[in-house]
Order: structure tokens, then C-alpha cells, then sequence
């Protein structure tokens, strides 16, 4: 297995180089440069022009390529056309607040996810089920953005219980560490929540299918024959089994914990990545755009892998075929 | 936050011939100010840099504003004559007889927060550094006209210009002073290379004193600030939100205390709640619609002025932007000392806008209910940016109007990135933009005509040789009362040819918590004079 994992992460490369030279393409070809995005009063067409030489942007399109690629293959990501800091430093800044908020979210995700699920299956189409189907329904098919305005209204603006953004609280270094934590937890709350609870109602219903799928196996049959109680067939022999395709999902998510929601850290301000694309993409700041759809892509392959080894080690059966 | 009982919604519009000052003060409450309190303003970016020669935007210049003095302080005066300035670190300064030779006296008290002076060697240094093509400063430029910049003395600097023109001192005052002492150690080629919070000093009202990237800046009042009184202010902390419908949100939920604009389709959220003022004023900016005058049916100025006669701009100014603004007149705006007092807006009036089309050639031959000649459909593309809620919504004003005088109007809402690519290209029939204006008076980049392959604004292609003349006539005079009859000349002129449909003088509304007193809010800067501003720091924060 250990020849195999090594051989898929390197295949990592050319599918990596593959996705970073479509992603160049794709960022190429959209219209308009940094230079157009500056909002300056002072600034003339001549000066727009000298924007976009400073930053190279005046360069055809293939010697912009072969000099990112270059700087690509020896690990430097270049520098922000905005902030002006190196890419790698705006990276190692962004990806904390993201993977406290992805963790979280996919925390509540899967415990909720798995207690709903649990719940419902115990009593098919009983009211529980039907209320956390409906619920759960409702939930899946609401836009995300809509959800965090939604919850920002009531929460942030009626009930004041929690911020209404942001990760901490004004001048909030000034608190002891202990306040400093409870503060964080304070605003991490309702992002993590609309996050979390959406991706919980799609889990609690992918689980419950295949808790009731299996359910109606042989062995569990010969397991209530056994005379073991509900509660022990559900947990042990139902559940376990269950959590197969679930632990599957669990891999496919991990690139999440990386790319971040662009949606949510948006309109919380949440300083993640996804909102550090989405300010990148707005003023064509190119280096920063590229760093973080790189960055997506090896998390989308690493975690595909992760979940085939997951896979692999909780059922022996498909070793062969997914790895 | 604590709400207050009763303060009242203040709102100030500035009058339509700009006989007033476009600067306006909240009242301030009785007694004296109490020093100290914190007031948290909401921004959508970041500062690019703490070093103001490597930013390119002008949030970062606002917040930079705080820290890096200036010589001299731009007044709100424009309407009468080119703005004049007040003393700030330069406490006096005197001309040569032939205005060439600028001499300023500095405080001799100013100091850095490190302790060190603030002497003539900051200001060369200073322009050392905004002409250094090693830094590149985006606006170096406007020292173009600036020969040298010499110490006499420890506190006295002379400045040489190459000849007298209307904005020595403007020019001159433009960009602020940075500290020699801690920053000439650094190459000015390594600028680009360095982490200048580090390097972050103040010789202004606050001092930097945390950073959190994409969140918060928090800045205290510097003890060591020259001018006096001392800010009443503790602290000014920014919060960075990248949308402008998420800082609302934080204002209303009391997180922010001053967000400098609010659309005015949502001041609804705002106009109710007691705890909150608006302050209503001139932006410097007017939307407009650019016309292609190069080719196609609007390179006849008769058809551009039946199109402007036919839009109905107040209909804009009431739905589009809740009744805020004034109807726009031509490419100086109103306010300003070169606006040509003569000029009037062009009247809506469909009926004769649809004969004008008439008189042109335009005529309803087929009954299909839009004009034609010569078998051609008068149809117009309106481009707005697609992230421009306003922008569009105008349009499709503009839509209905012009359908009504049988103009067939195909509005298309574009990202503007893509918008900027077709107004490059000169490929757009129409678009709905807008600009804001600079206080120095320069038309030469707007309406001069192109010259084939530079880069340029005049999107529209507008091109008259008259015009093109008296802009190089503008340019050799070193007296604004000079300059006046010929830049009202090329405003009737513009008027006439209407390349722009002129519609909106804006207004921008800022709003903030009623717990701020004092504070004088213009276009230029949104912290005037945040050194007065005092705050019931109810909040305790």
C-alpha cells in the first residue's frame, strides 16, 4: 500500500502543473487588470499603464506563464499586487482562521449529521424522522448566503447574542488569554453553524439511506435473532458498518479545511482564504489567485487520496479497487 | 451602544451654485470634550503598506493621513478660486517675486513618536523618494514641475519650480512627509522588499499600534503630536469588511461607529434608528452616460443632444438615489471656482427630443414604433457594471426614456474587468460611469482627443479640435483668473457637443454613531479634522 500511496502522490505533479496552467489560462483570458480595479481619483490613463508594467501585466501572456511556473517550481509564489506582502506569507497568515472555521464546521457537520441520522433511522417515517427530513431538506437547499444573512439578522441584530462579524473583537488583544479564547469562540459560533448545519442536514440524510440499507441486511436479522438488544444492533452492528461512505465523504471534505467558503468568510469578514480569493479575484490580483487555486487543487487530490487510504484501512474489501 | 433619546437625523446638502462651504460639522454638544474614547470606523480594504509612497489606493492614504503629516492642509474652498491652503508642519511660507521660489518655515516643535525632529532633511527626503524611479511612486508625476527641494536650514526647506503655474503649492504639498532619519538607511530599490510595519513612525495625530491583516487597525493618539490641543481621542480603530452591506450590518448591530458611505437605496436601514446621524454632502463626482462620438449614430452631436433632452434626470436623481444629488451640467461640476456659471442643464423634454431625432433623419418609417433611416434601427447598447446596483438601475431608466422618443435600448450589465476591456477598445455605444474630480482643474485627460494607441479615458473617442486648442491654451497660463474665460469656453463647447450625457452630481452619505461630536466631514478626507472629534464612549471600549 505504501508503494501505491507513493506513486499517486506523484502523479500529484503533473496534475498539479495541469490545473495550474488551466487556472493561468482561465485568469489570462478574463478581461481587465489589476491596473483597472485602483480606485484613485489622481489616477490618468498613463498612470494605468504604468501600473500594469510595474506588475508585468503589459508582458504576453506566455512570458507571464513560463515566469510564474518558473517561480512556481522553486516554491515562491510571488507577491501581492495589493498588499504587497509575498504570497506565501498572505497564505500562512489566511489559513489558520480557515482551518479553525472548516474544522468547526465540519465538526458540527458530522456529529450532528451522525446523531440526526442515528435518530432518525431508529424510528423510520416516525415523526422525528419526517420533521428532521423536512428540516434537513430545507436546510441543503438554502443559499448559503442567504442562511448567514439570515442568521446575522436574528442573532447579530435582534438577539445580540453573537458578533455580526469578524474573528475577534475591537482591540481584542488587549484581553487576558483565556478572555482572548472565549472571544474567538464567541465569533467563531455562527459562521461555524451556518456552515456546519448545512453540511450536517446532507450527512444525517446520506447516513440515514445507508443505516436503513443496512438494516435490512442478513446479519443484523441474525443479530436480532441472537436476541441482542436495539440499541446494540443500531450502534455497533448498523452504524459501523454505515459509517463506510461517510468517512469517504469525510476525505472529500478535507480540501475544504484549506480552500475555505468564499461565501461565508465573506460576510462574516472572516480573514480566511476564501475571502482572501474572493478580494484577489475582485482586483485581478493575479499571484494571489494563482497561489490559492494551486493550493485547492493539491488539496482536492490529497484528499481524495486520504479518503482512498481511509477507505482501504477501515474495509480491506477495496483496497484493491480504490487504491 | 447606548441609545440616545433623541437625536435628530442631520442632513446637509450643499447648495446648487456651491456659494457655501462644501464643508459641514455635526453639533457639537455642550461642555468641555473629554479626552479619551475609542471610535471604530468600518473600511472594505486593508492598507496596502504602512509606507504612503508604496500604496496605490486611497483608502490606504486616508488611514496614512493619520500618521505621515503634510506640510500644508487642502481648505474646502474650490468653489471661488483653486483650493487654498492652511499651516500644518510648515507654519508659514513666502513666494519669490517671480513666484518660482517657495520657502517654508516648520515647527520647530514637531517630532516623530520616536523622539526625533521633524526637519527640512524629512521634507527633501521626502522628495527624494516621490521622484525616485527606483520607487516608483504611482503619483510621482505631479512633481513633474518641481526642479529642486533644498534644507536652507534645520527648519527651513526651499523649493524651486520650473515655471509658475496655478498649483505650485498643491503640487508641492502633495504626498506626506516620512521620517529621513529612520528611513533613508533603507535603499530606496529595497523598498518593495520591506515589512514596513516595522518600520511604521508617526509625526500625526495617532500612532500605529496593532495590525491584524483583513480585520483591524488600531491607532492611539500620539503624545508627541505638534499641533495642539492634542486629539481628544484614545483610539481610532478601523475594521476591514470587504463588503459594503456587511459594515451596514456591523453599524447597525453597533460593532462600527463611522462608515464613511451608504448607498442610498439603504438608508432605509438607517434612517430610523435615533443612535445613528447622516451627514449628506458633495462627493466631487458625477455619473454620466458616455456616448461613442466617433462612429455609428451618436457621432452626430445633434442625435447625442436629442438623447440627453429625451432622459429624464430628476426621475434618476429621485429613484435612483432616494432624491440625493442634482442634475449634472457639464465636465466641470458645479461646486468648483471653473464651473461655467452660464451653463444650464439641457431641459427633458421628449417632445423635442423625438423632433430633433426628426430633423436628423430619424423617423418611425416602418410603424414598428422605433426610428430608423435608411433602413437602420436606432438601437443603442447601454453598458453598467455588473456590480453596480445603481449604474444598472439607471440604465434601465434610461431604457424606458429613450423608448419613449422611439430609441430602441438594449441595456447589458458587464464585469468590469470585461467593461474596461470594451471601453478601451473604444467599442462601446454607450455606458453608464462615473468619475470623481480631482480639485486641480485638468480636462486635458477627459476631452482631449486621443492620440491612436495611447492609453486613455476619453472612452467615447470624443474628439474637437477647438477644444483640443484651447486645452494647450489652458496649459500656458500661470493664472487661474486667466485660465476661467477659455475653460468656460470648453465647457459650452462640451455642453453643446454633449459627448456625455451629463446626469448626476453625486452626494455621499456617511453615517455614524451620535455619540461623535465634532466631527467635519468633506469629500477629500473623512477625518478632516479628527483631531476635534470627541466621543461618549458608551461602549467602554
Amino acid at each position: 500500500m505504501v508503494r501505491t500511496v507513493v506513486r499517486r502522490l506523484l502523479l500529484l505533479i503533473p496534475m498539479v502543473w495541469l490545473v495550474a496552467t488551466l487556472a493561468f489560462v482561465v485568469v489570462a483570458a478574463a478581461p481587465g487588470t489589476y491596473a483597472d480595479t485602483v480606485d484613485h481619483p489622481g489616477l490618468s490613463a498613463e498612470q494605468r499603464a504604468e501600473l500594469e508594467a510595474r506588475y508585468g501585466l503589459d508582458q504576453p501572456v506566455h512570458r507571464q506563464y513560463l515566469r510564474w511556473l518558473g517561480s512556481l517550481a522553486t516554491g515562491d509564489l510571488g507577491v501581492s499586487f495589493v498588499t504587497k506582502e509575498p504570497v506565501l506569507r498572505l497564505l500562512a497568515r489566511t489559513l489558520p482562521p480557515t482551518i479553525l472555521l472548516g474544522g468547526a464546521a465540519l465538526l458540527l457537520d458530522f456529529v450532528v449529521g451522525i446523531l440526526l441520522a442515528v435518530a432518525a433511522a431508529r424510528r423510520p417515517h416516525g415523526w422525528f424522522d419526517r420533521v428532521s427530513s423536512f428540516i434537513g431538506l430545507g436546510l441543503a437547499g438554502l443559499p448559503s448566503f442567504w442562511l448567514a444573512g439570515l442568521a446575522i439578522l436574528v442573532f447579530a441584530l435582534v438577539l445580540g447574542w453573537f458578533p455580526a462579524s469578524h474573528m475577534r473583537s475591537v482591540a481584542a488583544s488587549g484581553l487576558s488569554g483565556p478572555a482572548r479564547l472565549a472571544d474567538l469562540l464567541h465569533h467563531l459560533i455562527l459562521p461555524a453553524c451556518c456552515l456546519g448545519l448545512v453540511g450536517a442536514a446532507g450527512t444525517a440524510r446520506y447516513l440515514r439511506a445507508t443505516l436503513l440499507d443496512v438494516h435490512g441486511e442478513r446479519y443484523i436479522l441474525a443479530a436480532r435473532a441472537r436476541g441482542l438488544s436495539d440499541r446494540r444492533i443500531l450502534w455497533i452492528h448498523t452504524l459501523r458498518p454505515a459509517l463506510l461512505p461517510v468517512i469517504t465523504l469525510l476525505g472529500l471534505s478535507l480540501p475544504f479545511l484549506v480552500s475555505g467558503s468564499v461565501v461565508i468568510e465573506t460576510v462574516f469578514a472572516w480573514p480566511g482564504v476564501g475571502l482572501t480569493l474572493l478580494s484577489a479575484a475582485h482586483a485581478r490580483d493575479i499571484p494571489v489567485v494563482m497561489a490559492v487555486t494551486v493550493l485547492g487543487a493539491v488539496a482536492v487530490l490529497l484528499g481524495s487520496l486520504v479518503a482512498d487510504v481511509l477507505a482501504a484501512v477501515v474495509d480491506p474489501r477495496t483496497r484493491e479497487e480504490s487504491l | 451602544m447606548k441609545k440616545l433619546v433623541s437625536v435628530s437625523v442631520f442632513l446637509v446638502l450643499a447648495a446648487a451654485c456651491g456659494s457655501e462651504e462644501p464643508t459641514y460639522t455635526t453639533p457639537a454638544s455642550g461642555g468641555p470634550p473629554d479626552r479619551g474614547g475609542t471610535v471604530v470606523v468600518g473600511i472594505v480594504s486593508d492598507v496596502q503598506s504602512w509606507n504612503p509612497y508604496l500604496v496605490e489606493d486611497l483608502e490606504s492614504e486616508h488611514v496614512l493621513s493619520l500618521l505621515y503629516p503634510s506640510l500644508a492642509v487642502e481648505q474646502t474652498d474650490y468653489h471661488r478660486h483653486p483650493p487654498s491652503f492652511a499651516p500644518s508642519l510648515a507654519t508659514s511660507w513666502t513666494w519669490s517675486e517671480d513666484h518660482r521660489v517657495l520657502t517654508l518655515e516648520l515647527n520647530p516643535d514637531a517630532r516623530w513618536s520616536d523622539g526625533a525632529p521633524i526637519t527640512s532633511r524629512d521634507v527633501v527626503f521626502t522628495w527624494r523618494a516621490q521622484t525616485s524611479p527606483e520607487v516608483g511612486w504611482l503619483y510621482g508625476y505631479v512633481k513633474d514641475f518641481i526642479e529642486t527641494v533644498e534644507a536652507v536650514d534645520d527648519h527651513t526647506v526651499r523649493a524651486t519650480f520650473s515655471h509658475v503655474y496655478p498649483y505650485q503649492l498643491m503640487d508641492l504639498n502633495d504626498g506626506p512627509i516620512i521620517p529621513a532619519h529612520a528611513w533613508s538607511e533603507i535603499p530606496f530599490d529595497a523598498w518593495g522588499d520591506t515589512d514596513w510595519k516595522a518600520h511604521a513612525l508617526s509625526g500625526g495625530p495617532f500612532s500605529l499600534s496593532d495590525h491584524t491583516p483583513q480585520q483591524e487597525i488600531v491607532l492611539t493618539r500620539n503624545p508627541s503630536y505638534f499641533r495642539a490641543p492634542l486629539p481628544h481621542l484614545g483610539r481610532v480603530v478601523f475594521r476591514i469588511s470587504p463588503s459594503a452591506d456587511g459594515l451596514l450590518t456591523q453599524l447597525l448591530a453597533g460593532e462600527i461607529d463611522f462608515l464613511q458611505s451608504v448607498p442610498p437605496d439603504r438608508l432605509d436601514r438607517v434612517a430610523s434608528r435615533d443612535d445613528l446621524e447622516m451627514v449628506i454632502y458633495d462627493n466631487r463626482s458625477y455619473t454620466h452616460i458616455c456616448w461613442k462620438t466617433d462612429s455609428g449614430p451618436m457621432a452626430d452631436p445633434a442625435v447625442r443632444n436629442a438623447l440627453t433632452t429625451a432622459i429624464d434626470r430628476q426621475k434618476i436623481i429621485d429613484v435612483v438615489y432616494a432624491g440625493f444629488g442634482r442634475i449634472a451640467v457639464g465636465p466641470v461640476l458645479s461646486p468648483f471656482w471653473a464651473f461655467n456659471r452660464e451653463l444650464r442643464p439641457l431641459p427633458f423634454d421628449p417632445g423635442a427630443a423625438r423632433a430633433a431625432l426628426e430633423a436628423a433623419g430619424w423617423t418611425d418609417s416602418d410603424g414598428d414604433g422605433f426610428v430608423d433611416r435608411n433602413g437602420q434601427t436606432l438601437s443603442i447598447e447601454i453598458l453598467a457594471p455588473a456590480e453596480n446596483e445603481l449604474r444598472q438601475d439607471i440604465a434601465l431608466l434610461v431604457e424606458g426614456d429613450l423608448e419613449q422618443v422611439g430609441v430602441r435600448v438594449e441595456p447589458r450589465f458587464v464585469e468590469w474587468g470585461t467593461l474596461m476591456a470594451i471601453l478601451d477598445a473604444g467599442e462601446a455605444d454607450a455606458v453608464v460611469n462615473m468619475w470623481e474630480e480631482p480639485t486641480q482643474i485638468d480636462l486635458e485627460g477627459l476631452w482631449h482627443s486621443p492620440a491612436p494607441g495611447e492609453p486613455t479615458f476619453n472612452f467615447g473617442r470624443y474628439a474637437n479640435p477647438e477644444v483640443d486648442e484651447l486645452l494647450r491654451e489652458v496649459a500656458e497660463l500661470t493664472n487661474f483668473a486667466e485660465q476661467k474665460p477659455l475653460l468656460d469656453r470648453i465647457q459650452a463647447l462640451i455642453v453643446a457637443d454633449q459627448p456625455y450625457t451629463f446626469l448626476v452630481e453625486n452626494t455621499r452619505i456617511t453615517v455614524h454613531s451620535a455619540l461623535i461630536d465634532g466631527a467635519e466631514i468633506n469629500a477629500a478626507t473623512p477625518f478632516f479634522n479628527i483631531d476635534e472629534w470627541t466621543v461618549d464612549d458608551a461602549a467602554g471600549r
